[in-house]
């Protein structure tokens, strides 16, 4: 019996409450959002289960959000912090889809709060970050040693999520390496990505990811961590500049591709995982399975983290392909880059 | 006409300013070109994708 709160109804909000609506257990959905005319469309949409609760403007949270189990924070990344601090104030348990990498470090910073409080938060629950995080933290279960991950994405959710994209551009990506962080200039080190069929291939760049950030505390000894995502040659040109149209309402089919490079039976090897969907939508099953999971206490410990801290993949992943989003692995001999 | 003092100055100027934007323009350029091009990777030569199901979910 879990009750769950869902704050921001754009692309993936609104489908992870759609997502929360058909899984066995959830009994109700806070719906949070200033817009009342979206609100009541999606409680329309998803019928009883659904609460169409009134937005608290002083919180930035509905109200009735401290008698969830959970709360799935999918609104503007720039409010996350400041509802996480509110929702550990509640001791509430809750699931940010934050992909702006100041964002995700601001509620990262939260964890010494979230642990005293006893709130346990899983942070960059979507698709990149999220199921990134995910498949990188199982394919490190194949190796002894990690050395390094590459991850690549390609593709953008809703509206939200092109700004995001056109952003990551601008700024300067985060690196770790041989032990310490390292700024790069987004939209540098072109690589050619080999991306699961028929997505194939596509041009990726340094962008400002979050992946580094998330996936360093879960992988000890890892010496590079980096994250590309792809880009046209026109994406980096006018990364600077606003956005000259309004991006489209939700964008076509994504894809993953994370590299892991380690040691297994005494010899240095490759993995090469991936997932194609439309970033929404798997976005939208990550986090929401991830707020259920928190309500149900399954995350792993008080704190914030990311997916592959917080969340136990493998049977997260199997769930994830129950309802549909499907991983693979790349098996051949030759090198793929 | 005799050109005087000021239309020197002004000229040697002008061709100053004029040779400032010929060279930062030329810069724009390489730069545009160095960030633009870049070389190919390597495609898979063999092997394909497979989606992850039963063991490798164990």
């Amino acid at each position: 019996m879990t009750r769950v709160a869902v704050v921001g109804l754009g692309a993936l909000g609104a489908r992870a409450a759609r997502q929360l609506a058909s899984t066995p257990g959830v009994t109700e959905i806070v719906l949070g959002e200033p817009d009342v005319h979206k609100r009541a469309a999606v409680a329309e949409v998803l019928g009883p289960i659904a609460t169409d609760a009134e937005w608290s403007a002083d919180d930035g949270l509905p109200v009735g959000v401290a008698d969830c189990d959970a709360a799935l924070l999918a609104g503007p990344a720039a409010a996350h912090v400041d509802q996480a601090r509110r929702l550990i104030a509640l001791r509430r348990p809750f699931v940010s889809t934050a992909d702006a990498r100041p964002t995700v470090q601001g509620l990262l910073d939260l964890g010494d709060d979230a642990s005293q409080a006893g709130v346990s938060a899983v942070v960059g629950a979507a698709f990149s970050p999220g199921l990134s995080c995910a498949l990188v933290r199982h394919g490190a279960t194949w190796f002894d040693a990690v050395d390094e991950v590459h991850v690549a994405w390609l593709g953008t959710g809703g509206p939200a999520c092109a700004h995001q994209h056109h952003r990551n551009f601008a700024g300067s990506a985060l690196e770790w390496h041989d032990g310490a962080w390292i700024q790069r200039p987004s939209g540098s080190g072109r690589e050619l990505c080999w991306f699961p069929d028929p997505v194939g291939s596509a041009d990726c760049y340094r962008g400002d990811q979050c992946e580094p950030l998330l996936l360093q505390p879960a992988l000890d000894g890892v010496s590079r961590i980096t994250a590309r995502m792809a880009g046209t040659r026109r994406d980096r040109m006018l990364a600077r500049l606003p956005m000259l149209r309004p991006p489209h309402p939700e964008g076509a089919v994504g894809a993953l591709r994370v590299e892991i490079r380690g040691r297994r039976s005494g010899a240095t090897d490759t993995a090469v995982l991936g997932a194609i969907d439309r970033p929404a939508v798997a976005g939208a099953a990550v986090a929401a399975l991830a707020t259920v999971w928190a309500g149900e206490g399954r995350v792993n410990a008080p704190g914030v983290g990311g997916v592959a801290v917080q969340i136990e993949v493998l049977d997260f992943l199997t769930e994830l392909a129950r309802r549909g989003i499907r991983a693979a692995v790349f098996e051949g001999s030759s090198p793929v880059s | 006409m005799a050109r005087t003092s000021m239309d020197s100055s002004g000229f040697a100027i002008m061709t100053l300013v004029r040779r400032a934007l010929v060279a930062i323009g030329a810069a724009a350029i390489v730069a545009a070109v160095l960030r633009l091009r870049g070389s190919g990777g390597v495609p898979p030569r063999d092997g394909g994708w497979r989606e992850l199901s039963g063991p490798d979910l164990k």
